[in-house]
């Protein structure tokens, strides 16, 4: 257990070392996993690495803190969330697909988004690129992360929550600024 | 609370369910505050999908080296074993090529010097010595012809040494035994097909360029191996 937490903890800090090693591990056994579902060998990689991708984000939103489970388990699981969710967009078979225990529909509170992407999403990525590193650690610390301000004026070291706070409006600012002027 | 405070509380996921209520109503009631709700909601967006995108870029780049290492051995692979056998071939037909004009041209010259009668005296070395040489016995016949030019120093005891080096396959001597013909005597009844010999133990052992030289200065001079010497140079050039 303590090895899990361990692996976790690091997960949270999005150490690069660990990352590289859960995903060679569990790869093998997440392709054997999903050799059992109607999709191609490419796909499966493109899974996997998506899958590995939530695992990462909900470790680091604290999602993964009570974690009663292995991480290989986890893995899988959000794998066959995320290989229904794309057999239900190809919409290709009714029946092919069997959802054993069901849980795979609601256990996951990961967003995947479309592939498409709206105009102004797009510019608030270009946008928030330029930003400058001190307002990129914040926002991403509230907006990615999950995190309270609370934590954040911790891990920060802010001196007060309302300075914290100016900082994160001006960023804002910062960013519909240069979104606006297109 | 001012609306900056709702949007914040709302992100950070404190509100109170009777104040979530109220967030829903605001959204209805205030466009301007729908659209700065809107606004925040794309900017989560925008940094979930950047983040997503660099961990995804490491994440490709943990499945092509795996790809790359191997097709790059396997290329490395392919490649030693086309210039191994490039090489292979070239020198098997290099050597082969050298072997069948040896073999084409190459045959022991006969005795001319005793040739066998029954009933006469058979005590004589150099009888003996021809005797075995006809007889394909090379070794006895070597070790005779030895014994005759030590003792004689008789040119066609070094000359028919040398074949019998030849056909037994001692080629290296063979060229130190013609050599030695040459050398000794510049005129001998056996100068042109020592040479021609000695050419053709310098292709048996894949010496082309040496066989050559000597090739061409026998082919300029009359005697019974010219004709060979002309058309076994011709095969060479």
């Amino acid at each position: 257990m303590n090895e899990i937490q361990n692996s976790i903890r690091l997960l949270k800090a999005g150490d690069q070392k660990t990352i590289t090693a859960v995903y060679k591990e569990n790869r093998a056994g997440f392709i054997l996993f999903c050799s059992r579902y109607p999709i191609d060998g490419d796909e499966v990689a493109d899974v996997y690495q998506d899958a590995v991708i939530a695992l990462c984000e909900n470790a680091k939103k604290g999602k993964l803190d009570t974690l009663s489970s292995s991480i290989s388990t986890y893995l899988y699981a959000i794998g066959k969330y995320m290989i229904f969710q794309r057999l239900r967009k190809k919409k290709t078979s009714t029946t092919v697909i069997n959802d054993e225990d069901g849980a795979s529909e609601t256990e996951f509170e990961y967003e995947i988004y479309d592939e498409i992407e709206d105009r102004a999403v797009s510019q608030l990525r270009e946008a928030f690129a330029k930003l400058g590193d001190k307002c990129k650690k914040v926002l991403s610390l509230f907006y990615y992360e999950e995190k309270k301000l609370d934590e954040i004026q911790d891990m920060l070291g802010y001196s007060n929550k309302d300075v914290l706070k100016s900082q994160k409006s001006r960023c804002i600012k910062q960013l519909r600024d240069l979104t606006q002027n297109k | 609370m001012e609306k900056e405070e709702w949007i914040n509380r709302y992100f950070e996921g404190i509100l109170t369910n009777a104040e979530l209520q109220q967030f829903e109503e605001m959204l209805q009631n205030d466009t301007a505050f729908a659209e700065e709700v809107a606004f925040h909601k794309n900017v989560k967006k925008a940094i979930t999908l950047n983040e997503r995108e660099a961990l995804k870029n490491k994440l490709r780049k943990l499945e092509a080296p795996k790809a790359n290492s191997a097709s790059r051995i396997k290329w490395l692979a392919a490649a030693c074993i086309l210039i191994f056998a490039g090489i292979l071939s070239w020198f098997m037909l290099y050597t082969t090529s050298s072997d069948e004009l040896y073999a084409e041209f190459y045959e022991p010259y006969p005795n001319t010097i005793a040739p066998t009668v029954r009933g006469t005296d058979t005590t004589d070395d150099t009888t003996k010595a021809f005797r075995h040489y006809d007889a394909e016995n090379y070794n006895e016949a070597l070790t005779l012809f030895d014994k005759i030019y030590d003792s004689k120093g008789e040119d066609f005891a070094l000359f028919y040494k040398g074949i019998s080096l030849m056909e037994l396959k001692r080629y290296e001597e063979a060229v130190n035994t013609f050599k030695e013909l040459n050398t000794n005597r510049n005129v001998s009844d056996f100068s042109s097909e020592s040479q021609w010999y000695l050419a053709l133990c310098y292709l048996k052992t894949n010496n082309n360029e040496e066989a050559v030289k000597i090739l061409k200065k026998t082919a300029e001079v009359q005697s019974p191996v010219q004709q060979k010497a002309i058309e076994l140079l011709a095969e060479l050039e």
